[in-house]
């Protein structure tokens, strides 16, 4: 699926405070046309209202909105789940409209989500995003994802996809890190700028 | 996705034909439904519990475009009606001069379609959108086209048996979906003899066009192609160059797919004719352009065609519905001149296949095909280069792998003469109907108990390592997403096979230790012991050097990356040099015992050509590494900072496949950090790694002289390790004090060794 279309260039900008952007927490079916029809507008991928309905009813803690002034201006959609040996989180969609990117809205809806996987104990957060998505792969890059593969003609428009993949430091969870740790004297892994 | 109903609902049981068993009992849910139904609104589904992602995915919309591939939207409902509406007449205009020039604009864009095919979308959207080809019997009184389509068809044939025989095309696996598609018919070469009949009667209308008046009538009888006169060499010639094009490249196709490469000397033959037909096709552009537009009554205009004028006979919506099961993909047609340069492409990737000398040494063959991936060859020419190379589950079809390892392994002369003749004379005779694999492992069975040495174990691991190098030569040919995915995957098998290998060897080891000498069998083991663990840390620097080819490593990862990429390196060179100097060694002793001389050994012990190469990457690698650690350390650039995380998780995540296939023992994040937190400007300045890789380039150029990619290779050396370490003295001597200066790091001269590129900003 898809990552941001965070890119600096934008035709039109839209002039707003930050502080006047309201971040909500998925409340319910009547943020879910807000949610469809931003994603629908943006992305390239299409995606039946099963899949939105599959991803807010079953992880409504991991959406969230952006609005100014009433007006829904960035999402981010998500799940978590396990995966082979690990408890991993998704990030599935995250759309800002145009007018309102460069200005940390994704960062912001993106960074929430992460928390959330963080405190439910996630091992790691993965997602994908086009390999000509510079803005996308910049944002994901200044919160630590590195690119780990890269998807083949991912996309159905032909382009290639990158994985991107955050790794939680939380050494007990992995046993060959844990190992690693401790032969290494590399005990508790500290975080660094977490607020 | 309906809310989850708590409350139960018990229904009445009712009489039914199949008895309830244990614990079942029949219940009505008539009622339940009809319930639901009126409940239900539009979107909302009754699921279980293991409803997933990919079956919400997998969910359309019906009369979505983005979504429902079968969605009417095209001009006509099926074939039949596009027909019926006379969207693809035979002939395709009463007029012969307009029906000739009409074919050749069916025909260059089925070029166009079939280059858009190779390039990645569905054959049903691309080549079977020509009506001719999925109604091939409709145009057999038309011998011109009939035969054309019938070539196209056979190629489209002999390119996805290609493709999908070699089973490596994972994520390309779009190219070879041909459900629903007219394909089948023949499989032999007739449509050969058609073309050639059609191509015969060219030859002689061209000729007839081209003689003299008076002796027109004479030397033919033959009506002309049509019925302008002036046209006619030209629209001769524009039908020749194309049909033969076809012709050479099916056959060319053919050839390549002959045993063991015994076509390949034939189909380079095609290759430059082909190559030069395509070039008659090119300059045909002019001609057609200059009569094309003016012949037809407001044509449309179309970039797929010489004419550039818009085909008949094409529909890419009506045969949307069996492209695939999955929503419709938007197809750009690639244009005539990009089909054309597409084709060229492909012709000079089967060339460089095709002259390919097959050689024996795997090193060799691991080099040839990581130079043909520098030339991002497309799907359809790695295709063909992975046939060449397993066929049967031989080396070109020929070679048994085994010998191929023993080759690799730099065994002695004496040890390969004897022992694997002796026992290939026995394979012969066990060789039945078998599959190649049993005959293999009966083979390597009957050596291990023809030389008292081994038992059956022994073999079974030497089994599973053939099947390792097949599957990393398949590898290596596909496209290098996939390619470095698998390489990572793999690395840890090669890994397990080398510890089980050394376990069985020392256990059989110990227990032929009361035997006077080494037998040959344990010599065989010791070498390809060797060989193994050099191959391991080959396939983990393909892994790490494909990375930056696929972009995914950052700036602030370089660092690491370099480090590891340098540990690597150390021990390819460590193991190169252990795995030649056992083969030469074994080679002087026994030359030794015949002379019974005492040379001096010095000038033999030098270090070889191969394994200096690897020291001057090794020196690239480290100096690249300290160069970006001093650079951290000092000027507090490209640290990688991030909110969730440390650099000791991206270190896991990037090494992750090289830690848990202890590639090498020992190393870790720690050890990183060991040898790069020192690293200062001032020392590097005087302990310069670029400098002996300078020097060690210099030197190596005299023993890669008849090598002209090596020495390409060495210069591209000498250029970053001179760049560098120049950056490194300008750094070092104001990096510090202008805060202006910008550094960053290109790959303007290799695609894995960065120069760093000093600017004030």
């Amino acid at each position: 699926m898809e990552g941001a279309q965070e890119d600096g260039e934008t035709e039109e900008k839209a002039e707003f405070d930050a502080s006047d952007i309201e971040y909500v927490s998925y409340g319910g079916e009547h943020h879910l046309p807000l949610i469809m029809r931003l994603v629908d507008h943006e992305l390239s991928e299409p995606y039946s209202i099963f899949t939105y309905r599959y991803f807010v009813y079953l992880w409504p803690q991991l959406c969230f909105l952006a609005f100014h002034k009433g007006k829904c201006v960035g999402t981010v959609v998500c799940k978590m789940g396990d995966h082979r040996y690990t408890f991993r989180g998704y990030i599935a969609m995250l759309v800002v409209i145009k007018p309102y990117r460069g200005r940390g809205i994704a960062t912001e809806l993106v960074t929430r989500a992460i928390k959330v996987m963080m405190e439910s104990d996630c091992d790691e957060v993965t997602l994908e995003a086009e390999v000509t998505n510079n803005g996308a792969l910049a944002l994901y890059g200044r919160l630590g994802f590195i690119r780990a593969k890269r998807l083949f003609r991912y996309y159905l428009n032909g382009v290639d996809a990158f994985r991107l993949k955050l790794l939680f430091p939380r050494s007990e969870m992995h046993p060959s890190l844990h190992l690693l740790a401790e032969q290494d004297g590399h005990d508790q892994i500290t975080m660094e700028g977490d607020a | 996705m309906a809310d989850e109903q708590d409350t139960e609902i018990r229904l009445p049981a009712t009489a039914s034909a199949i008895p309830s068993g244990d614990g079942t009992v029949w219940a009505d849910v008539s009622p339940l439904l009809n319930a639901a139904c009126n409940e239900l609104r539009d979107g909302e589904l009754i699921h279980g519990e293991n409803f997933s992602l990919f079956a919400a995915m997998s969910a359309l919309e019906i009369m979505d475009p983005k979504m429902d591939s079968g969605m009417e939207n095209g001009t006509y409902h099926s074939v039949d009606e596009a027909i019926e509406s006379g969207a693809a007449p035979v002939p395709l205009s009463c007029d012969k001069t307009t029906d000739v020039l009409r074919i050749i604009d069916v025909m260059d864009h089925l070029l166009a379609c079939e280059a858009t095919w190779h390039k990645g979308h569905s054959l049903a959207q691309t080549v079977f959108s020509c009506i001719y080809l999925l109604r091939l019997d409709r145009t057999s009184p038309h011998a011109l086209l009939h035969s054309y389509c019938r070539i196209i068809r056979a190629t489209c044939n002999a390119v996805i048996s290609v493709v999908s025989e070699g089973r490596t095309h994972e994520e390309e696996d779009l190219f070879i979906m041909a459900f629903g598609l007219p394909l089948g018919g023949e499989k032999d070469e007739g449509c050969l003899s058609s073309v050639n009949a059609v191509e015969e009667t060219l030859c002689r209308r061209l000729h007839a066009c081209k003689a003299p008046t008076a002796k027109k009538r004479v030397v033919e009888d033959l009506e002309p192609l049509q019925t302008n006169p002036d046209l006619e060499e030209g629209l001769c010639r524009a039908l020749l160059c194309r049909l033969r094009f076809r012709k050479h490249f099916y056959h060319l196709l053919l050839c390549m797919r002959r045993p063991q490469g015994r076509g390949l000397e034939l189909a380079r033959k095609h290759i430059s004719l082909c190559l030069l037909e395509l070039e008659h096709l090119r300059k045909s552009s002019d001609f057609l352009r200059s009569v094309g537009c003016s012949a037809y009554n407001n044509a449309l205009m179309a970039e797929t065609t010489a004419s550039g004028c818009q085909p008949l006979g094409f529909d890419d919506k009506l045969n949307i519905r069996t492209s695939a099961p999955a929503p419709p993909r938007a197809i750009k047609t690639l244009s005539w001149e990009m089909a054309l340069d597409y084709f060229k492409k492909l012709l000079d990737d089967l060339d460089i296949i095709c002259s390919f000398s097959l050689e024996l040494l795997l090193e060799n063959v691991l080099h040839f095909v990581v130079e043909f991936q520098k030339r991002q060859p497309d799907l359809v020419a790695r295709a063909y280069l992975q046939a060449l190379l397993i066929q049967d589950g031989k080396l070109y079809g020929r070679e048994p792998i085994f010998h191929v390892i023993c080759k690799a392994s730099a065994l002695p002369e004496s040890l390969k003469n004897h022992d694997i003749q002796k026992s290939e004379a026995l394979m012969q005779l066990v060789q039945t109907d078998e599959s190649v694999w049993s005959v293999i492992y009966q083979h390597l069975f009957l050596f291990s108990i023809l030389r008292n040495g081994l038992s059956h174990d022994l073999t079974k691991v030497n089994g599973s390592l053939m099947q390792l190098l097949i599957n990393l030569l398949r590898i290596l040919c596909t496209n290098v997403a996939w390619q470095r995915r698998k390489l990572g995957k793999v690395l840890q098998d090669w890994r397990v096979i080398y510890v089980k290998l050394e376990h069985t060897f020392r256990k059989e080891f110990r227990e032929l230790s009361g035997l006077s000498e080494e037998n040959a069998c344990t010599k065989l083991v010791r070498h390809i012991l060797m060989w193994v663990e050099e191959q391991t840390y080959w396939i983990a620097l393909r892994f790490l050097s494909l990375g930056f080819e696929l972009d995914l490593y950052s700036p602030e990862e370089y660092c690491m990356v370099y480090w590891y990429l340098y540990v690597i390196l150390v021990k390819l060179a460590e193991k190169t040099h252990l795995k030649i100097l056992a083969g030469t060694d074994s080679a002087k002793r026994k030359g030794k015992k015949k002379r019974e001389s005492l040379v001096d050994t010095t000038k033999d012990y030098r270090i070889p050509p191969a394994v200096m190469l690897l020291k001057c990457y090794i020196c690239l690698a480290e100096g690249l590494a300290m160069m970006l650690a001093a650079l951290r350390n000092e000027l507090m650039i490209l640290q990688p900072v991030s909110p969730f995380n440390s650099e000791f998780e991206r270190f896991m995540q990037h090494f992750e496949h090289l830690q848990k296939a202890c590639l090498p023992d020992h190393i870790s994040y720690q050890s990183f950090k060991e040898c790069t937190t020192q690293a200062v400007l001032s020392t590097l300045v005087v302990y310069n790694h670029f400098k002996d890789a300078l020097r060690i380039a210099k030197e190596l150029k005299s023993s890669f002289g008849n090598d002209p990619n090596k020495l390409a290779e060495l210069r591209c050396i000498e250029q970053i390790a001179e760049r560098n370490s120049i950056a490194l003295n300008v750094i070092n001597r104001i990096g510090a004090v202008d805060p202006a200066l910008k550094i960053s790091f290109e790959f303007s001269y290799h695609p894995y060794f960065a120069v760093a590129v000093v600017k004030r900003s």
